[in-house]
């Protein structure tokens, strides 16, 4: 064989090659063009076999032909792969196409119980404001729940909090966080911000407003100035925190044996804005807790000098607070515990 | 208290409107709850005059009037009553009139007369308790003026604090009314044309008691003749909430409304030998009361009595025997005051509250003993005739002036963070009565009252005296003074301000234990709830959830006698609960029945119990799960809760409180757990930190978490009534649950080098737990074990039916270097030959 011929048979073979690189339908295909084109035993190989019989000047010759052609191809192959790899991907992506209007694939999320959350949310603002939770039992004895916050046995404001009593000697389920009041006087000294959340209990009969076990919160500030103009700024910080900024409020007399002078807050009704509506026996105003000057009788049941120290407490129902902040309307739902109502407070 | 505004009117001025007059009673303490518009039940009554009354041809009892309503053509209506004439003026209801209760008035037909209307007599009209006669107006009653017009009222609802007794009354809240406006107060005087003889010649009263009964104000009116009061008193009474009875009764109420001193009116002849003894009932002593209830009396309850026995409980309900009827014609008045805390006790030893005893507790005004009696007197002898005998008998005549207190202008400034000089709080004092003068040079404040006083004295220029009315009962202390002084000038005026004190010390929120649990369960898809603690006493016993008995204490102690409330409100809500799982069961199955099947809850609640020393309470975590762990969605099928799930979530609290993984130990008592599926679950502290709580060793390695997980036994279920096949429960107590804190964990060091996993397939017994082998195999493997977890288990061919076959990966690594083959090798025999050893285990190949 001579060089010319052998060359024409390696550009036949480059032109081959090139129609069968392009036409390779996948990479299996390209992949076999490749074999039968450049593989050991590969066309061009079979060809290159026939050079020993070429003269030595012509064999580096119909090498470099032979290096071109291969080259040829393995470009022709590597673009060809590039596409078909495109091609496929494109093709892959289009079958895994979903639905993206079915609903995602849920985790199952619980939910805090609302009292809890009402709780937290009051915690957050007084803690702001260096108040600090303590705690007390539920149940208590008569002297700490009543006579040490100068409610005497035999007087009449026992009517304020109808008890219940058990069987132990002298104690009761707490009527109220106040005890705690006395609790944490003894246990720490002023300054005191003290918040008391917890359980009480009365006997009262259940309606949409009333329950013989509910959730108070109970907070008490001590210190040489702590002045009812101080308790208003504060409770009015917790209005506007809770409710609203631009929520008013309203401070009148109230009466509790435990503080004097005594305080009823209210904030503008939540239903209608202050413009009255059944909500709030149309006077346009809600009542959210009771409060006033420790009084000093309480003081010194707690150890500590009325002359010395003042300060100021405050009990709010944890119930009435998330009725109105929830949109609440009936007090039951809250021990009820449908899961209907409970999984609206995600 | 109810207050009908026509009779406030008698004692001051109100040009306000009534929802403004509430406002401002309200914002002065005296809080308005509702405003009634009396008679607004009333709809197209109007007065008509009688023109002629005939007898109805067919029936008896009937007549046939014609009356004029002022304008159009006389009506034509058919009348029962038999106390009409013509020429009277009397309520007309006129076809489409509405009458309380609702009831609608029609044209109608009465035994083949067109009646065009009705007349009404005060009972219809709910004015007056008269129910046979039709109410006669006076004659100069306007013609066609509407009733609601005439008579309408509107009540204020106030509700009086238990401190303000003196406004229980009309001419009380005429004071406060008087205060908040500024109008002239009107507090009328009585004067008594009196006949002889004198009271003191016909009456004796004798008082045992003086401590019981400080004032005995005795007065007697003869020649009295029964029957109903002025309809215009019956109005009163009845729109203050009070029932008409008679002129004499009606005397004694409408004096207490007016001047809140209850009074009791005693038939005179009922009274042997004209001598009353205040006395402690006897032993064995009875009384049939008003209320035709004959009581027995004791010696802790006060009388009035006669030589002969007693004839009142007093301050509370008079007896039967004694009442005045219409055949009395001579009556005792009674106007005493009584010990408050002796008549309470007496009224809720005999579950008798009344108007009066309700007065008596909250104490009497002094003057008002005489005021009452004076008053009442005179009532009943212009509505029941008769004269009044002169003078009274009065135990103790000599009244109080009023009382001073000291005060510190510039504590007043202190406590409520205003600037008022003492002349300012002076005026404020001065209208609400309270009078103000210079203290002496050694002034004495009373700063507290009670069993334990306190008073300080002062130097008297830095202090005033206040001089309190009598019936301002209330007013002893300087705080007292200081609360009037602002409620007088309004809350309102009480500036705003932040506190600028000193802040107290930190302390760290004893809820982070129980708010990181609670935040563990929401976030594994639990469901927070909040049940009660007053539970039934047959729930106790329904489910015999283990008490801790020998388990280790992490929490205070469960279990104990039970804690029983003595008055309960229904037998459902008597005793306090000693464990939370059985409300969650109750919770489950209320859902349930709202078609409800997956149900993930918990609580984090107290149980409770007594000891000989008192009581105790403690907190436990609980959580239930019934029905699918996994709801079935479009792409995925359902998949149950089971015991894995549980303790998994416990798993997890164990991680959120860097506690070591829970360890779980079989227990196998049976119901109320199912008896393959229960474990007593401990977990402990790790080496990173952890929760702490008072009283609690909270070193690495002490039990932190202790307590049951299991799937509850079916019988459980069925007693529950619970649709749902498998329920778990678990309860464990927690170290600081009930108040703790939790140590930030600390991180160790990332290894560098390489671990290497090894899994090994182990064949046991099938009554091997996988727990003791991967104890074992910890045990075994030494310091280089990182991390061992059971991943799979087999059971079948080719393994004898009692084997299973466990496969286990270890994690190893070596904290300074890669570990060679021979040593992964070493740890890898290691464990083989521990378990071969321990639990006959051998390797699958
Ligand atoms: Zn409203």
């Amino acid at each position: 064989m001579d060089l010319e011929t052998m060359t024409a048979q390696l550009e036949r073979l480059r032109a081959d090659a090139l129609v069968a690189v392009e036409g390779a339908a996948d990479a299996a295909a390209l992949e076999q063009v490749h074999v039968s084109f450049l593989g050991r035993k590969g066309a061009i190989t079979e060809i290159l076999r026939g050079i020993a019989g070429l003269d030595a000047a012509d064999r580096p010759r119909i090498g470099a032909v032979a290096n071109d052609v291969r080259g040829a191809v393995e470009a022709a192959a590597v673009v060809r792969d590039e596409a078909l790899r495109a091609a496929e991907l494109e093709s892959r992506l289009a079958a895994e196409t979903v639905d993206v209007t079915t609903p995602g694939r849920r985790v199952a999320r619980g939910s805090r119980h609302p009292i809890a959350e009402t709780v937290a949310a009051i915690d957050e603002v007084f803690g702001r404001f260096g108040f600090v939770v303590h705690e007390g039992p539920e149940i208590e004895d008569d002297v700490t729940n009543f006579q040490m916050l100068n409610i005497p046995a035999d007087h009449p404001a026992r009517d304020l909090w109808a008890t219940l009593y058990v069987d132990i000697d002298d104690h009761l389920l707490r009527t109220h966080t106040s005890p705690g009041q006395i609790r944490v006087m003894r246990e720490t000294r002023p300054p005191i911000r003290a918040l008391l959340p917890g359980r009480c209990f009365r006997y009262e009969a259940v309606d949409a407003s009333h329950a013989f076990e509910f959730f108070q919160v109970e907070g008490l500030m001590v210190d040489e100035g702590t002045s009812l103009a101080d308790l208003r700024g504060l409770l009015d910080e917790f209005a506007h925190a809770l409710f609203g900024a631009a929520r008013a409020t309203r401070f009148r007399p109230g009466y509790y044996p435990f503080t004097e002078p005594s305080v009823a807050f209210d904030v503008e009704c939540v239903v209608c804005d202050g413009g009255g509506c059944p909500a709030c026996g149309r006077t346009g105003w809600m009542t959210i807790l009771g409060a006033g000057m420790v009084h000093p009788v309480v003081l010194r049941y707690g150890g500590i000098d009325p002359e010395r120290y003042q300060g100021f407490a405050f009990g709010m129902g944890v119930e009435r607070i998330a009725m109105l902040r929830h949109g609440v309307h009936d007090l039951r739902l809250f021990m009820e515990n449908d899961l209907r109502f409970l999984e609206q407070f995600r | 208290m109810r207050v009908p505004l026509s009779w406030l009117r008698d004692f001051v001025d109100v040009d306000l409107a009534p929802e403004a007059l509430a406002e401002r009673l309200t914002l002065l303490g005296m809080e308005v709850k509702g405003i009634e518009r009396w008679g607004a039940a009333w709809r197209s009554v109007v007065v008509g005059e009688l023109l002629t009354v005939e007898r109805h041809p067919r029936a008896d009892r009937l007549s046939l009037t014609t009356v004029t309503v002022g304008s159009g053509e006389p009506l034509h209506i058919v009348c029962g009553a038999t106390n009409i004439a013509p020429g009277q003026r009397v309520p007309v209801a006129l076809p489409g009139a509405i009458l309380p209760g609702d009831r609608r008035i029609e044209r109608t037909e009465k035994m083949g007369i067109a009646s065009e209307g009705m007349l009404c007599s005060g009972d219809e009209l709910e004015l007056t308790t008269d129910a046979d006669g039709i109410l006669i107006l006076p004659a100069d009653t306007p013609l066609g003026a509407d009733l609601s017009e005439l008579y309408g009222d509107v009540v204020l609802d106030v509700d009086v604090k238990p401190n303000r007794g003196d406004a229980l009354s009309l001419i009380g809240l005429a004071r406060e009314v008087a205060a908040a406006t500024g109008a002239p107060l009107r507090v009328p005087t009585v004067e008594l044309a009196e006949v002889d003889p004198g009271v003191a010649d016909r009456l004796r009263v004798v008082v045992e008691e003086p401590a019981l009964c400080t004032r005995f104000v005795g007065r007697i009116v003869s020649g009295v003749t029964g029957g109903p009061s002025p309809d215009r008193v019956q109005m009163r009474l009845r729109a203050a909430g009070m029932r008409p009875v008679s002129n004499v009764v009606d005397a004694t109420n409408y004096v207490m409304l007016e001047t809140g001193k209850p009074t009791h009116a005693f038939d005179a002849s009922a009274i042997h030998d004209a001598t009353i003894v205040v006395r402690r009932a006897r032993a064995g002593e009875r009384l049939e009361t008003l209320d035709h209830v004959v009581r027995e009396l004791d010696a802790e309850t006060l009388v009035i009595a006669d030589p002969r026995g007693p004839l009142a409980i007093a301050g509370v309900m008079g007896g039967a025997a004694s009442e005045v009827t219409d055949a009395t014609t001579e009556v005792v008045i009674e106007s005493a005051i009584f010990d408050p805390v002796s008549i309470r006790r007496t009224g809720q030893r005999y579950a008798l509250r009344s108007e009066a005893s309700q007065r008596f507790e909250k104490g009497q005004d002094v003057p008002t003993a005489r005021i009452g009696a004076d008053r009442v007197a005179g009532l009943v002898a212009a509505w029941a005739g008769g004269r009044v005998l002169r003078g009274r008998v009065d135990t103790d005549p000599v009244e109080p002036g009023p009382s001073r207190v000291a005060f510190r202008p510039a504590r007043v400034d202190r406590l409520l963070g205003t600037s008022l000089s003492a002349d300012e709080q002076a005026l404020l004092l001065a209208r609400v009565g309270i009078e103000t003068e210079p203290a002496p040079a050694a002034a004495v404040i009373p700063v507290a009252a009670g069993d334990d006083p306190l008073a300080v004295s002062v130097d008297g220029g830095d202090a005033r005296v206040a001089l309190v009315p009598t019936w301002r009962r209330d007013i002893e202390i300087e705080a007292d003074i200081i609360e009037e002084i602002a409620r007088v000038r309004g809350y309102e005026t009480v500036p705003a301000r932040r506190p600028e004190t000193q802040m107290p010390a930190y302390r760290p929120s004893p809820l982070a234990v129980r708010d990181a649990v609670r935040e563990v369960l929401v976030g594994a898809g639990l469901v927070e709830v909040v049940t009660h603690a007053l539970v039934a006493p047959a729930s106790l016993d329904q489910l015999a959830w283990p008490d801790d008995g020998d388990l280790p204490s992490v929490e205070v102690r469960s279990g104990g006698p039970v804690v029983t409330v003595r008055n309960p409100l229904a037998a459902q809500h008597s005793v306090l609960r000693q464990h939370v799982v059985p409300s969650l069961l109750d919770v489950l199955a209320t859902n349930e029945r709202h078609g409800r099947s997956r149900v993930a809850i918990f609580e984090v609640g107290k149980g409770y119990a007594k000891d000989t020393d008192g009581p105790r309470e403690w907190w436990r975590l609980a959580f239930v799960l019934g029905g699918a762990a996994d709801p079935a969605a479009w792409s995925r099928v359902e998949r149950p809760y089971d015991l894995d799930d549980a303790k998994a979530i416990l798993e997890l609290v164990a991680e959120r409180l860097s506690l070591r993984a829970p360890s779980f130990v079989p227990d196998q008592r049976g119901a109320p757990f199912h008896p393959g599926r229960a474990a007593a679950v401990t977990a402990t502290i790790g080496d990173t930190g952890g929760p702490a709580a008072p009283g609690f060793v909270t070193r690495p390695g002490a039990i932190a978490v202790v307590g049951h997980v299991a799937e509850l036994h079916p019988d459980v279920l069925a007693a529950w009534d619970l649709r749902a096949v498998r329920v778990l429960a678990a309860e464990v107590a927690i170290v600081g649950l009930g108040g703790g804190t939790l140590a930030a964990p600390m991180a160790r060091p990332l290894s560098r080098v390489p671990s290497v996993e090894r899994d090994l397939a182990v064949v046991v017994r099938e009554d091997v737990p996988a727990g003791v082998v991967a104890s074992t195999a910890s045990r075994a493997a030494g310091e280089l074990l990182r991390d061992l977890r059971l991943f799979d288990v087999y059971r079948g061919a080719p393994l004898a039916t009692d084997e299973k076959s466990l496969a286990i990966r270890l994690v190893l690594q070596a904290p300074d270097r890669t570990l060679t083959d021979d040593e992964v090798d070493a740890v890898v025999r290691s464990v083989t030959d521990g378990l071969s050893v321990d639990l006959g285990a051998r390797l699958r190949t």
